[in-house]
């Protein structure tokens, strides 16, 4: 009898301490968010806008007068942007530009949706019905049925499938749909998620007079890029890379902020997304606090530790020269990135937009080289850009297992978002996906346009 | 929505093998209950068949043991009951929530509706006859409002004063909210926000976080497009968020935007929504601090979702497009009652067994056997069980879509008056206000002082794509009746008998 009860409670116990370590394990392993796969959308060829089709539409425009067209032309012709980037057709070929018809914003979100879902499907091998969490982001154009439904209906998959449909989150949305499926993964193990991110050009299009919100129409470029995350442990022989933290940084509470990117009415009421011009000043605002609550989870102690005796030293110097009203010696240096983190994808809002990031992080000209090149080629493609950028660094083959990748992003709100991944393998087996026909041509040394000659008088004032 | 000649289809007539598998999933996660209780049934029966001198031996046993045993043994049960605890999933309470009561003057009573039908320069003849057999069947009252830019005629719709509504709805759910709660700005973790028809950049959430002053550190969502069903979709979200952040708070806006989204033009079905769609937007709070317990009045049990988008007719029963005039409003199909009792019979077969007392979930369970089995000699009329769910749930939220709608669901879960009448008189009073609906229904059953500590609640909502989807919440603490919110000026009028049919000429 005693010896039915020690056996028997002593197996319930193990029984007991075994399931709980289980359900420990389990929900570590949870946490994981693998990248299987990603790819980046590329537009045929008839959509392509050189620097002569866009002056053709902004001449299209009847409201403007020559300082306009010069002022736009500048934009265009200094903006880091090569003649190969993509429009939507309906704005390329004139077709209703002031009322886009709904059969256009569709067609501009279903071609970019379908393509890069397809070949996803194709490379990855997962079927449609095996996804669990759908994500969608498109900022500007968010009918009902969502897009997400859009995309179900489409591949039709299965009807306990979690969807969710971000809009007006802008630029920097990707890492917001990877933090909600990141979340999302914690609650269940073996999950799939697909994550589709891009921006609906054709129904936002300004035909107003208004600089500000003309700027958008220069440097907004059709794109988009579908990726799947996974934190299924049996798939993470196929990934590509781990993420390894995630950092969101909203500012919106500063009302100069929150107002420096929105969407609103200019004087005679037509709607247009307007740049503001202390836009520079919230990005700074945004980027520095994101910086420190980031740097802390990424970066070596010894950089740390070496960059707080930095700060200590330039402080005291600082109050010692005060004191004797002397000049103080020394300046406070930036911390060096590069110490925690291999390769920068910085969101490609703009070649004064990279620079200022480089700037910011100690980066030199190969770092941000991935960045300025991705603003050349495909231009500034909202939210999907960091894909683009990390399509370079792989076509160049430049990951390596172990390295470490940075997303950074900046959006309306105002907000800075960044993410940190860890490379899993050596990429360097596969196609160069969207680059593959290009890649051989960069990087390039002059990034300045070659329609410089015919509209240089733009530069002379 | 027009009462169809089409009645919902039955629901069990062909439930897969999807509830077998549920079952097992079920018998297979308790299955550590299971085997523990025959086996303490053993134990126990051995202990009583011991004398009192074998018992008082054993103890003295008990007692000899070193002390270090003793610890030993006490210390692992300590630590195994600590991580037992621990490793549950966190609770989910709901602390409060407020809902948007509109100002008298932007009500519509049903003269003012059809009035300014007939001065708008777009609409002929036939659409404002039409409209007003709309109206009379609708189940609305005369106190629902619309936003006042609304009011004009034409309406003035621009982004200006979509966002001018926009404010003014959520805006004055939070502030009631906060108000209620106590709750710090400061101390809002996360935030989703949800509205279907109207998302500008910078978000409807970058907008809160800018007008409250939210932290920095934010987690915010925006959720568009997601149709009437994405107030439980903005829990579900908010639900995971919590169970990945500890002792935070979430605060959850659910609205819709009338202002962008009145249509122009004559094609008949998409002039329901103007008849139907009110002003509305309701705020919750929900919170995993375990000191919130005591104060919280409800806790999330489970959040089940459904979506029907694989089907081509169910994906296009609810359609934002254009007419032939180039006029944007949202089509509502003929089959819109069937895809909806397709997509919940698929959403209650989840629920089900999750929430049914055994006796039913067997019942239903025997019920499928036989008829699996008697297949080729089923007796013709011979009817399928459907559980009895109001033994599961003392109260009922179905969204408030439209009469008929709510007449199809309590004929087909069974439900009586009462149990409807929530969902009756939120459309009476407010009208169809899209996702924001369902807290209008809890804020009605809450009035009138029946919510006791206890009792659970199901939500119900559908939405366009299609989805349906269910949320479980049980009551912690008996609601006292509020002296404050959108049901405290008139609830003593309510319930009020809604006729079949309002003859408005």
């Amino acid at each position: 009898m005693e010896l039915l009860l020690s056996v028997v409670s002593s197996i319930l116990l193990l029984f007991c301490l075994l399931s709980l370590v289980r359900r420990a394990v389990d929900r570590w392993l949870c946490r994981r968010c693998y990248l299987l796969d990603y790819v980046c959308y590329k537009p045929s060829d008839d959509r392509k806008l050189p620097t002569d089709r866009c002056s053709e539409v902004i001449m299209r425009n009847p409201r403007l007068r020559l300082p306009d067209y010069k002022f736009l032309l500048k934009v265009v012709v200094n903006s880091g942007i090569s003649e190969e980037t993509y429009g939507p057709r309906s704005i390329i070929v004139g077709r209703r530009e002031e009322r886009p018809s709904m059969a256009d914003c569709y067609e501009e979100v279903d071609d970019c949706a379908f393509a890069t879902l397809d070949q996803l499907f194709r490379r990855t091998g997962i079927p449609p019905s095996r996804v669990d969490l759908l994500v969608v982001n498109v900022s500007m154009f968010a009918p009902a049925p969502s897009l997400a439904s859009r995309i179900i209906n489409r591949y039709g998959m299965r009807d306990d499938v979690k969807s969710f449909n971000l809009a007006g989150m802008g630029c920097s949305a990707s890492p917001i749909a990877v933090d909600l499926v990141s979340n999302v993964f914690r609650s269940r193990k073996g999950m799939v998620a697909l994550v589709f991110t891009s921006e609906s050009i054709a129904p936002n299009w300004y035909s107003g007079s208004d600089r500000s919100m003309m700027l958008g129409n220069c440097l907004f470029r059709s794109g988009g890029c579908s990726f799947m995350l996974t934190n299924d442990g049996s798939l993470r022989h196929r990934a590509k890379m781990r993420l390894n933290c995630l950092v969101r940084t909203h500012i919106g509470a500063n009302d100069e902020a929150y107002g420096c990117a929105i969407q609103k009415e200019d004087d005679v009421g037509r709607v247009g997304f307007h740049l503001g011009k202390n836009l520079p000043k919230a990005a700074v605002r945004a980027f520095t606090e994101n910086m420190q609550r980031l740097a802390p989870k990424v970066l070596p102690i010894g950089e740390l530790a070496l960059h707080a005796v930095r700060v200590l030293r330039h402080r005291l110097l600082k109050a010692a020269a005060t004191n004797s009203k002397e000049p103080a010696a020394g300046n406070e240096r930036v911390v060096n990135f590069k110490t925690g983190v291999e390769h920068f994808c910085l969101h490609t809002g703009g070649a004064a937009v990279i620079d200022a990031v480089g700037k910011g992080l100690g980066l030199n000209k190969y770092d941000v080289e991935p960045a300025r090149m991705t603003l050349h080629r495909w231009g500034n493609t909202s939210a999907s850009s960091l894909w683009y950028v990390l399509g370079y660094m792989e076509a160049k083959k430049r990951l390596r297992k172990k390295e470490r990748v940075m997303m950074i992003s900046f959006g309306a709100g105002f907000k800075c978002n960044s993410c940190v991944w860890e490379v899993l393998r050596d990429l360097d087996g596969g196609d160069g996906g969207v680059w593959e026909d290009c890649i051989g041509r960069y990087p390039q040394q002059t990034l300045v346009n070659p329609f410089l000659k015919k509209f240089g008088w733009v530069n002379e004032e | 929505m027009t009462s169809s000649s089409e009645p919902l289809p039955e629901f069990l007539s062909s439930v897969k093998l999807k509830y077998v598998k549920l079952g097992y999933r079920y018998v297979i996660s308790k299955l550590v209950t299971l085997v523990l209780i025959p086996v303490m049934a053993a134990l126990l029966l051995e202990a009583l068949k011991l004398d009192p001198a074998e018992v008082v031996s054993l103890w003295r046993r008990a007692q000899g043991m070193s002390a270090v045993h003793t610890l030993a043994t006490v210390f692992l049960l300590v630590l195994v009951a600590t991580a037992y605890f621990m490793s549950r999933p966190r609770p989910i309470f709901l602390v409060d929530f407020a809902c948007f009561l509109p100002a008298p003057n932007c009500r519509v009573p049903f003269a003012t509706y059809l009035e300014h039908a007939r001065l708008m320069p777009f609409f002929d003849e036939k659409s404002v006859r039409f409209q007003l057999r709309i109206l009379e069947r609708s189940g609305l009252g005369e106190e629902t409002c619309l936003p006042p830019d609304n009011h004009y005629i034409p309406p003035r719709n621009s982004l200006g004063t979509a966002r001018a509504e926009a404010e003014l709805v959520i805006f004055s759910a939070l502030d009631q909210l906060i108000a209620k709660t106590g709750l710090k700005p400061k101390d809002v973790d996360i935030l989703v926000v949800n509205c279907s028809l109207f998302s500008p950049t910078p978000s409807l959430s970058a907008m809160v976080v800018n007008r409250y002053k939210l932290r920095s550190n934010i987690l915010s969502f925006n959720l568009s497009g997601m149709g009437c069903s994405a107030g439980l979709i903005s829990i579900d979200l908010a639900r995971d968020l919590l169970q990945a952040h500890p002792n935070s708070y979430a605060l959850v806006v659910s609205t819709e935007i009338i202002t962008p989204n009145y249509y122009t033009g004559n094609e008949r079905s998409m002039l329901l929504p103007n008849c139907l769609f009110r002003m509305g937007a309701a705020a919750v709070l929900l919170s995993n601090r375990r000191r919130d317990r005591g104060r919280a009045k409800y806790r999330l049990l489970h959040v089940v979702r459904t979506h029907r988008g694989a089907d081509d007719q169910a994906y296009r029963c609810v359609n934002e497009e254009e007419d032939r005039d180039g006029n944007s409003g949202i089509s509502l199909s003929k089959d819109l009652m069937a895809i909806a009792g397709e997509a919940l019979r698929t959403n209650i077969t989840t629920v089900g067994p999750l929430v049914l007392p055994v006796t039913e979930q067997l019942r239903f369970l025997a019920s499928l056997v036989r008829r699996r089995l008697i297949m080729a000699g089923a007796r013709p009329g011979w009817r399928p069980y459907i559980p009895d769910f109001t033994r599961a749930f003392e109260h009922f939220c179905i969204h408030a879509g439209g009469r008929a709608v709510i007449d199809e669901l309590q004929r087909n879960l069974r439900l009586s008056s009462e149990h409807v009448e929530a969902s009756r008189m939120a459309l009476h009073r407010f009208g169809n206000t899209s996702s924001s609906s369902l807290w209008y229904e809890l804020g009605y059953i809450e009035a009138k002082g029946r919510m006791r500590r206890g009792d659970r609640v199901w939500m119900i909502g559908f939405g366009s794509g299609f989805k349906c989807n269910s949320a479980v919440w049980r009551c912690l603490r008996s609601v006292e009746t509020p002296v404050e919110g959108p049901w405290a000026e008139c609830i003593h009028r309510y319930p009020v008998d809604i006729p079949e049919v309002v003859k408005l000429l």
